[in-house]
Parts: structure tokens; sequence; C-alpha cells
């Protein structure tokens, strides 16, 4: 049974198809790459599966209920995890009251699971490598370091469903690097990963699937080395084959 | 002395519903302008009841608890379903409409000229003490405050102020925190209904115009929005300017249109000072 699944999402702006007939499923544990160009509708998706957008059409069913109109807050709280592209951290806190947000944020059930809340800020800080700067302000970090507090708080506040979007958009390929550790920590641990990237060699590294999406429909899906080579990437990101 | 105390106990007083009116407007960053509306409801209900109907304190009490709550409801309300700058404009419009009714339901409320003869019943006659009541009550207000800003609804009141979808996707809800914003605004009016008019003995609705909007608006934006310390500073100076100018001889005529000019500079200072802080910068998703 997939833990995620788009059945015919639609979605028109006035009078815009943004979104058209995307259906897919996400299995739990896999990590899925969601590719395109830009204005292919990638974001867009993430916000109707955040809930931030209501599609007009479809529905989005996880864990075998029907969220599709869940309200954001009440989503998260289900286990949908969303990491921003232009990164979903509070500048004006602290990296603790950061976490700590977010831990307070978790349904009581999870919370109690989860030992004490200064333990679970300690060490959600030790594995975004900035437990030195916990004290700091947010707004002080650089863009990988906020990257990695905000992928880290989101795994430790007890999601299921990852939807990361672009998470190494402005990152140093160092911290690309430990932005893909997390992922494959994410992995091990069974968690189910959506992932929006443009660079397709790390996609390729970290995804069981990619699906690319066009003009707000699925044009390709498959396994990264197959989609790598298929014509219709090259068309979709190039306009034309480049080998013809 | 007695204008010291005076001046103490006027600044006490403003404090309840202005901290609260600091948790929406500073800390919530809503452009929430119907403050007054609430403390409208709040002493027109309570002191309506006690003195032209000769109810008994608490069920009059009660009476403008359940009011002034329905209208917090309401004002939350709005909130969600309108755009922030929407909302600011109905939340005036909303107190003027309060402020109308209040003006022209004279055979209840008697109109433009209020309600003399507030009693004072348990509270204290003598001003010392009155003092002694209010800033004991003040503290107290101000170290709730406090606690709760400290809090996980003060953090979560602060990220929503920050960014509504980054912090609605960690599983915060926007209209539980905001709610209970409201509802602290509302409280402010509702202790600042019981302490004030017994303090002058009279209920009068100009002590609850837009005028006094736009000066919480100000002690808010110069104290620095959202800042318990800084707001309460704020309130103590401005209170001692604008009592103190009255000591300065000038004539009554003048005395009124030289308050609001000082008050309209230090507003305008106040906002070119915290320009980039007044409101949360707007980010993309």
């Amino acid at each position: 049974m997939p833990i995620l699944s788009l059945a015919n999402i639609g979605l028109t702006i006035q009078g815009h198809h943004i979104l058209n007939g995307v259906s897919f499923d996400v299995e739990e544990g896999e990590v899925v790459g969601l590719i395109g160009p830009n204005g292919s509708g990638k974001t867009t998706l993430f916000n109707v599966l955040s809930g931030f957008l209501k599609p007009t059409e479809g529905s989005v069913t996880f864990r075998e209920d029907d969220i599709t109109h869940l309200i954001p807050s009440k989503r998260a709280q289900l286990g949908v995890g969303r990491v921003f592209q232009h990164f979903g951290i509070f500048r004006e806190m602290t990296l603790e009251d950061n976490v700590r947000v977010a831990l307070e944020a978790m349904p009581k059930e999870l919370r109690n699971d989860m030992g004490t809340m200064e333990e679970t800020v300690r060490a959600t800080l030790e594995m975004a490598t900035l437990l030195s700067h916990a004290k700091q302000k947010a707004g002080s970090l650089s863009g990988g370091q906020m990257r990695l507090l905000e992928i880290a708080r989101t795994l430790k506040s007890g999601k299921e469903l990852f939807l990361l979007d672009e998470p190494t958009a402005g990152v140093s390929p160092k911290m690309t690097h430990q932005v893909a550790d997390i992922i494959g920590a994410l992995k091990k641990e069974k968690k189910t990963v959506l992932i929006i990237e443009h660079d397709l060699p790390f996609i390729a590294q970290i995804c069981d699937r990619v699906v690319v999406l066009d003009v707000g429909q699925v044009v390709l899906s498959g396994k990264p080395d197959e989609v790598k080579k298929s014509k219709e990437l090259q068309e979709v990101y190039f306009g034309a084959d480049p080998t013809t | 002395m007695d204008f010291l105390l005076h001046i103490i106990i006027m600044a006490c007083l403003t404090l309840f519903p202005l901290l609260g009116y600091n948790i929406v407007f500073g800390k919530g960053k809503i452009l929430h302008f119907g403050q007054e509306a609430q403390s409208l409801m709040a002493v027109y209900t309570l002191w309506v009841l006690v003195v032209q109907f000769q109810q008994p304190f608490l069920l009059a009490l009660l009476a403008s608890l359940l009011t002034t709550t329905m209208l917090s409801l309401l004002l939350a309300q709005l909130s969600f379903r309108l755009e922030p700058d929407g909302f600011g404009v109905m939340s005036i419009a909303l107190h003027l409409a309060v402020l109308s009714i209040i003006l022209n339901w004279q055979s209840v409320t008697r109109g433009a000229l209020g309600i003399p003869r507030i009693p004072r019943g348990i509270l204290p006659s003598s001003l010392e003490r009155y003092a002694l009541v209010v800033v004991l009550g003040a503290i107290a207000w101000y170290f709730f405050l406090r606690r709760l800003e400290r809090s996980s609804f003060g953090r979560n009141l602060v990220a929503l102020s920050e960014h509504e979808w980054h912090a609605e996707s960690l599983g915060i809800s926007r209209k539980k925190v905001h709610t209970i914003a409201f509802l602290l605004a509302g409280t402010g009016s509702m202790i600042s209904a019981i302490l004030f008019p017994p303090y002058i003995f009279l209920l009068s609705p100009l002590d609850y115009n837009f005028q006094h909007m736009i000066f919480f608006v100000m002690c808010a934006v110069a104290g620095g929005p959202g800042s318990l310390r800084g707001v309460t500073l704020a309130i103590f100076l401005i209170i001692f300017l604008r009592e103190g100018l009255r000591f300065m001889g000038l004539p009554a005529d003048i005395l009124g249109p030289v308050q609001i000019m000082s008050f309209g500079l230090i507003l305008f200072v106040a906002v070119c000072v915290r320009r980039d802080t007044l409101f949360p910068k707007q980010r993309t998703v």
C-alpha cells in the first residue's frame, strides 16, 4: 500500500491550468525525485501536498486517509514534513527555539516517546552540526547551515513523509554532501522522501525513482538511470534531444 | 506626590489593554486596530449593568466577560478570513461601529455624556492604596504575559508572525494561536474596564475613541513591537509626557492639539527608526 497517493490532481488558477491530472504513488521508505524545468509545477504540487493550495480536482491520500481538504497544520501533525526552497527557519529566533517550536508542535503521543525536550533539541542541533551555535539567532547562519538545521528539525519532529524543495539550492558542495548524508539517514530509517531538485547527478545518487513534470503533467517516471537516458527528459530540459 | 501617583496609576491602567494589544499587534504582527472596540464592549457592558440597571457587580462582570470574549472571537475570525490590510480596515470599522452605537443609544449609555458616579466598590478610596492595587495588578499582568511569551504559545506566535506557511508546515495551528492572542487582548481590556472608570468615577466614551487607538499603536511602535519591557517603558514615558503637558500652562484650546502633534511626532520618529523591524519581511516559498 503506498504511503502517498496522488490521484488526478488538477489546479486551475484564474483560468490557467497549473497542474493537470497529476497521478503517482510513493511507497513507504522510497526516495522519489521530482524534476522538471522551471514553471513545470513542482513547487505548486508541493504546496498542494502540504495543504497550502487546494486542488480544483483530484485527491491526495496519505496512509489511506484522504487529506485533500485538511489544513496544513493537521497534515503536519499526521506526519507530512516540508523543507522549503527559501529556508523555512525563523530567523529572529535562536537555533534552540527553532528546534523547540517544531518539537512542541508534534502530536502529544509522539512527544511522549521522544525523551526530554532539552535532550532532543541538543540531539537535533548535533545532527545539524550546529550545537555550538545553539543560542545564536538563526538569521546569522549561512545558507547551508540553515538548510541543515531545517532538515534536521523536520527529521526529529516525527515526520513520516518529507517534502524537500531543492535542498541543495544555495548550498556549498561540502554542505551538499552533508544534505545527502542526512537524506541517506532518512532512507535507512525507512522514511519516505519526495524531493525536488535540479541537480541530476545528486538525484541519481540518492533517489530510487524519478518523476518528471512538465507544464503541470507527469511526462515520465522510472529509475534514475532510465530517466537520465530518455529522450523525453532531454526534450523537457533542452527543448530537443541534443544528439539529433 | 499626588501627581506622580496619578501618572503611575494612569500608566498602569493603560498597561493592561496595551500589553494585551502588544501580543496581537507587536508579537503576532497582526494589523489589529480594534483594541478599543474590545475595551468599549468590556467597560460599557460592565458599568451600564451596574450603574444604569443596578445589577450585582459579579453578574455584570460575567456579562462583560461574555461580550468581550464574543467580540474577541469575532475579531479573530475576521483576521482569518481577511487579508492583513483588509482586516486592519475592518477592525477600525468595528471600533467605530461600536463607538457609534454607544454614542447613539442614549437611553442606555447616556451617549457622549458618559456614565457618572462609577462606584469604587471594594477598591480603595485613597490615592495611595489605589495606586498600590493598580501597581500590583500591573506587575502580575506583566509577569503573566512574560511567562506566556516564553512558553510554546509565545514561540508559536513569533513563528507565525515570521512566516505563516513555515509555521503551519510544522503543525502550528494559526487559528488556535491567534484566537488565544485576541482573547488575551480582550482580557487586558477587561481588567482595565474594572479598574479605570472607578478611578475617575466616570465612564466617558471619549476615553475610547480612535485617538486612543492611535496612542496604543504609538506606544507599541515606540517601545518596539512585541517587546514587553520596551512597550512598558514607552507607556510610562509617553504618559508622563501627556500628563506633564497639562502643567505647562498652555491654554485649554491649545493643549489638545499640542498633545496630538507631539504624539504624531513620536509615532513618525518611531516608525522611521523601526521601519525594518515593524513588520516581517515578505519571503517567498
